[in-house]
């Protein structure tokens, strides 16, 4: 009884990750677009982008490790923003 | 009294001797004084017959001077971000960050960041020593830049501040409702996020910087009685109007060089316009600075600032 009353809660304790981690698909993509601009503001300057001053860029560049490779990660499908968006809704 | 007197003005209208004779008549009024002079090309060492570094050289009692060098500021600058770079990015050690480091010496913003950061300097670790600093500045290209990059900048840290802000609320919201997702691993909160405190940081030391140049400094522009030298300076009065930095004074040097037809623009009569002859036996000793007709500048000096007093 008790090895089936701990499969039940192991599924329902799935479920609920399976449903957050859908709740929060939406948001983790708007937050990646958000750390990619942020990350494409301050290094614009070096692509001929209007940035800030470089020496601003210069400062903040030693603590953007994760924004950097959120931004290289992005670039692998700049060409398909819109299926990548598409994707998140489960649009097929 | 302001606690900064900065002359600006077109190259070759006599900043730095008018410094110089400012520096001198406070210094010789009993005011302690450091006359710094941050144009590239310096000749302040000359003027005072001193020779002059990068720290405060004793030129004679009360007065002090140096001559800002802007090149091993640059490189002092590039070699913290570089050392910073190289702990954050150590598995890109194959990377060349040396000749990238380089490069940004001939980055645009890097000289007048420069200027920048030895005033700050000198504002911070120096100023507390004296009652006064003059800045010799380096001719209006330059000048007018670094005076505005603090505002500019500031436009700039303010606007990624807010989009920080809301980088920092998504990710807050992603971790409250999903704590094992890979976001809540990253910083969430503004009092952690090194990214946010370094833009404060930047924000309040570039804030510092423009308070300094448009509440607690004298601003005097010399010009000479010609045409050029007056259009210079009613552009440097029109930038400096659009971050609010105030013209105090307008020193008109080398009056009596020409007999050429020449007025003051009737949109610089609002200033207070003092007249310097010219020496046509030229300057040579240090005594010489002090035949220069400051005594009216100085009063206008010591009456300004905040409080108008001495």
């Amino acid at each position: 009884m008790n090895k089936i009353l701990r499969k039940v809660k192991r599924a329902w304790q799935i479920m609920g990750q399976v449903n957050r981690e859908r709740a929060v698909g939406m948001l983790e993509f708007e937050l990646k677009e958000l750390e990619n601009i942020f990350t494409l503001l301050i290094l614009g300057g070096f692509v001929g982008m209007p940035s800030p001053p470089a020496p601003i860029a210069i400062e903040l560049l030693p603590l953007l490790e994760r924004e950097m490779a959120v931004m290289l990660n992005r670039s692998d499908f700049a060409q398909d923003p819109v299926g990548a968006l598409m994707g998140i809704l489960e649009v097929d | 009294m302001h606690s900064n007197a900065f002359f600006l003005g077109k190259g070759g209208v006599g900043k730095t001797t008018l410094s110089a004779a400012f520096g001198l008549a406070l210094a010789r009024s009993g005011k302690k004084v450091l006359v710094a002079s941050l144009d590239p090309a310096h000749n302040l060492g000359d003027v005072y017959r001193t020779v002059l570094r990068d720290t405060p050289v004793p030129v004679e009692p009360n007065l002090d001077a140096l001559e800002v060098d802007l090149a091993a500021w640059v490189d002092k600058y590039l070699e913290e971000s570089r050392t910073e770079m190289k702990t954050t990015y150590s598995y890109a050690g194959t990377l060349n960050l040396d000749s990238f480091f380089d490069i940004m010496k001939y980055s645009p913003g890097t000289e007048e960041y420069a200027v920048l950061w030895a005033i700050e300097h000198i504002h911070c670790d120096l100023a507390a020593g004296y009652d006064v600093v003059v800045f010799d500045t380096p001719p209006t290209a330059l000048s007018l830049r670094f005076l505005a990059m603090p505002a500019i900048s500031n436009l700039w840290v303010a606007e990624l501040t807010k989009l920080r802000e809301r980088i920092l609320d998504r990710r807050t919201s992603i971790t409250r409702i999903n704590p094992e997702s890979a976001v809540a691993a990253s910083c969430v909160d503004k009092d952690d996020d090194k990214v946010y405190g370094r833009l404060g940081s930047i924000r309040k030391r570039l804030s510092a910087l423009q308070n300094l140049f448009s509440k607690e400094s004298y601003v005097a522009v010399v010009l000479n009685p010609d045409h050029l030298s007056v259009s210079e300076a009613l552009r440097i009065q029109e930038e400096l109007g659009k971050i609010d930095i105030p013209l105090s004074g307008l020193c008109v040097n080398k009056r009596g060089v020409s007999k050429a037809d020449w007025s003051l623009d009737k949109r610089l009569a609002g200033i207070r316009a003092f007249d310097f002859t010219f020496r046509t036996g030229g300057l040579h000793e240090r005594e010489d600075l002090r035949t220069i007709e400051t005594e009216a500048l100085v009063a206008d000096f010591l009456a300004s600032g905040p409080k108008g007093r001495a």
